[in-house]
């Protein structure tokens, strides 16, 4: 039997039956369909983090005071007995593959300007913030460049504060209270929205030094460190390391690379990705449990048709394979019509939700396919071998 | 036709093709399965966040400085610095209040604790007595901290069990010295065990007199206060009473954040539930497949038993008999599939509970109910076309066949 006969044969056996075909191939599509958009909605979810996070740079080192972590964080950055001091952060621009070190301090606070009040989150900053960061400044500057040490009393707004209290007006040069503080507004920063739970529109940006005056602290909450972007993690990693132990006497504090926090959250992300998708194998399972059924059946109702085929030459490997070329094909119908199926939901969800993020990786496609036919192939080889068992006469009696 | 006829009737159809019945039951037992254990372990995950909270203490409520005016947990309330500290002072203030039963306010940082040559950065808790009241520590060896004034600075300190076994190894640890930072502490008790609850490892903490922290991070502010309040119903005088005590005494500012433990509890448990149905209904997409399968059984059945039908109608059956002969056959199917489905998937959640004891594996009555409803609908709605096609047959053309 050459392969153009093979392939005929199979095809016409399965048209012969076509709503039983489609409704085999609708079970597999149903479960391939469920995987692919439960993928989708995983890989859309990574991206968005990942995006979240490289929004402000990944070439980024963050400097916590404190060793143990919890949460994610260095507990040092609420109360530590080795702070990390202003002097700190300024000593690390000399670390090798250096650009930027700037010194952070978050808290809360009241924020005045002509009897209107607002609580923000407020951010006691370097020069060097923005930058670091990349975040751009909308009308005015940032922090200038002057030592962090003695900073003058300039603050600059996040684009949700200044709309709020100066609604049109160029709030620039006007002088806000800052927990009973007077500064002079230089800069509004550009809106960058809510960040993962952080609405880094509603703050106010003041030199850092200032801010741990008010907040009666010493210990900075982190250093932000940007290396070049060519240098090498570890090397850069060891540079801070070495300039920080020689100044405190002992490791008493966290370096965490951005890259390194990317790969935990792209770790657990595809975690939960995997699991869900396992999830929504279940019913490519049970789809697969469909073709064996019907493939049984068709064994059944078919013998007569084997029983002739091996009395005219056919050997037991050539019906073994036709009928699991059935299988295969049956199967590879499905999955590509639950590829339709599922990037197609993928596709409205994102039209009708476009917050929610979704992505369909073609790799996916292709993955999904190879498995849609190996369920096949599995499904196909019980029936397949039976049929193949069949003694001819038999088989041709059974008429 | 009666009903234990039609009953009958169907059993001898499923009996007559083991192997296709077997795997009817085999799609319908997965799907019901799976629904059955997903949702036993998102219930078990549920229960066992309640449970941690319960654990943190019964009719707690939070107060945090600073506020804000998104809504929304915001991480500059939680962790960052306010102007205007919520002090000691603050604290011993709330219980004037009448709906107050205990406070102890927290100091939380990370100290480098030392015993000779040893040393380790843990968790430094500073804080009253109450504290092992409202949150349910027990102490293994020793006492607890001492009642008494809290702006008094004792050097003592309760250590949990990890922190002992670390720096002392297997040696008597009470009375001894130990130094946080640049001070010294005498250890006057070990905390039982407590393990892991919700991130915070009360193993791996030390515990010394708030006054002490204060000094130790050189810091008036604390970090939250914790507040149980006399019964539930009390909460929300506890709320409104917090509120006008700390405003009275910050100059008429509203500058504290005041989070009651349900409210936190009804939030986690929102999210689980909402996750488990979602995970359900992923699960449930398999039962949707088995009743696809189902259909294509049957409809290859109608084909195979047109004798039988034409039979049955020339004996005077009525279409609507020969329809209920299916959908009797389809429910006997999806009934036994789901009770093999529902037995698989508490076999499952057995051995989940023997390899995580810890977490209440549970699925939830909704579930043990709604799996099978559902698998009884989808086997009836995908019966109607096939049964359909066999009332329909004529019986003088389904019988002249061969």
């Amino acid at each position: 039997m050459n392969i153009t006969d093979f392939i005929r044969f199979t095809y016409d056996s399965l048209r012969a039956h076509r709503l039983r075909t489609v409704l085999t191939a609708l079970g597999i599509a149903v479960g391939i369909a469920a995987v692919i958009l439960l993928t989708s909605i995983g890989e859309g979810l990574h991206r968005f983090v990942i995006a979240e996070f490289t929004q402000f740079g990944t070439n980024l080192i963050n400097v916590t005071p404190g060793r143990i972590q919890t949460h994610g964080a260095s507990l040092g950055a609420v109360n530590t007995v080795r702070p990390l001091s202003i002097d700190d952060a300024i000593a690390l621009k000399r670390a090798p593959h250096v650009q930027l070190a700037d010194p952070l301090v978050q808290g809360n606070s009241d924020v005045k300007y002509f009897g209107k009040s607002r609580r923000v989150t407020l951010y006691g900053v370097g020069p060097d913030f923005a930058a670091s960061l990349r975040m751009q400044v909308a009308t005015g500057e940032f922090l200038p460049q002057e030592d962090p040490r003695s900073a003058r009393a300039f603050a600059v707004l996040g684009s949700k504060v200044a709309r709020e209290f100066f609604g049109a007006e160029n709030p620039l040069g006007s002088r806000i209270r800052v927990g009973g503080e007077r500064y002079r507004v230089i800069g509004v920063m550009q809106s960058k929205g809510q960040v993962l739970g952080f609405d880094l529109d509603d703050t106010v940006f003041i030199p850092v030094a200032r801010a741990l005056d008010m907040f009666n602290r010493e210990s900075l909450q982190e250093i932000h460190v940007t290396y070049e972007p060519t240098a090498p993690v570890a090397e850069v990693e060891q540079g801070i390391k070495r300039i920080l132990i020689a100044r405190h006497g002992a490791e008493d504090f966290t370096v965490t690379p951005q890259q390194k926090m990317l790969e935990v959250f792209g770790t657990v992300l595809d975690a939960i990705t995997f699991a869900v998708a396992a999830m929504g194998a279940i019913s490519l399972v049970v789809g697969g449990v469909g073709i064996l059924t019907i493939l049984t059946i068709a064994v059944a109702e078919r013998t007569s048709e084997i029983g002739l085929l091996r009395a005219v030459g056919a050997t037991q490997q050539a019906i073994l394979l036709l009928f699991l070329g059935e299988a295969v094909l049956l199967a590879a119908i499905g999955g590509a019509a639950g590829l339709l199926l599922g990037a197609g939901i993928a596709a409205l969800l994102q039209l009708a939700l476009p917050a929610l993020p979704v992505h369909t990786p073609w790799s996916y496609a292709v993955m999904a396919e190879i498995v849609a036919v190996t369920v096949g192939l599995a499904a196909g080889v019980l029936p397949a071998r039976r049929a193949a068992r069949l003694d001819p006469l038999e088989a041709l009696r059974s008429e | 036709m009666r009903l234990t006829d039609m009953l009958n009737f169907a059993w001898q159809v499923m009996r007559g093709y083991p192997g296709r019945t077997f795997l009817i039951l085999l799609a319908m037992g997965i799907g019901v399965a799976s629904v059955v254990a997903v949702t036993a372990l998102g219930e078990g995950a549920r229960l066992y966040v309640s449970n941690q909270f319960g654990s943190l203490g019964t009719n707690l409520v939070i107060v945090l400085p600073g506020r804000s005016e998104t809504a929304g947990a915001m991480p500059g309330v939680l962790i960052g610095k306010t102007p205007r500290d919520l002090t000691l002072e603050d604290a011993l203030a709330l219980k004037s209040s009448r709906a107050v039963r205990y406070i102890a306010p927290l100091i939380v940082g990370a100290g480098d604790v030392r015993v000779g040559a040893r040393r380790r950065e843990t968790p430094v808790l500073g804080t009253t007595a109450e504290i092992a009241t409202i949150r349910r520590m027990d102490v293994a060896q020793g006492r607890f901290l001492p009642e008494g004034d809290p702006r008094q600075s004792l050097p003592v300190c309760v250590i949990g069990t990890t922190v002992a076994n670390e720096l002392f190894g297997t040696r008597p640890v009470l009375g001894e010295w130990l130094r946080i930072g640049d001070r010294r502490f005498r250890i006057i008790g070990v905390m039982a065990k407590q393990g892991e609850s919700l991130g915070f490892n009360t193993d791996e903490i030390v515990v010394v007199p708030l006054a002490a922290a204060q000094a130790l991070f050189n810091t008036e502010s604390l970090l939250r206060v914790l507040v149980e309040a006399k019964s539930r119903e009390q909460i929300p005088n506890v709320k409104a009473d917090v509120e006008e005590i700390i405003r009275l005494r910050h100059e008429g500012e509203r500058d504290i954040t005041v989070i009651t433990q349900d409210a936190v509890i009804a939030t986690f448990d929102r999210i689980l539930r909402a996750l488990t149905l979602a995970v359900a209904g992923i699960a449930a997409v398999s039962l949707a497949v088995a009743g696809i399968l189902i259909m294509n059984v049957m409809l290859i059945a109608v084909t195979q038993r047109r004798r039988e039908i034409g039979l049955l109608k020339a004996l005077g059956a009525t279409g609507r008999q020969i329809r209920l002969v299916f959908f009797t056959e389809a429910v006997l199917l999806a009934a036994s599939g789901a009770a093999v489905g529902i037995a698989v998937g508490q076999l499952g959640r057995n051995i989940a509970t023997h390899l995580y004891p810890m977490i209440p594996f549970q699925a939830p009555w909704w579930a043990l109910v709604a799996a099978p409803v559902v698998a009884l609908l989808t086997a009836v709605l995908f019966t109607v076309a096939p049964a359909r096609r066999a009332a329909l047959l004529d019986p003088v053309q389904a019988l002249s066949r061969r």
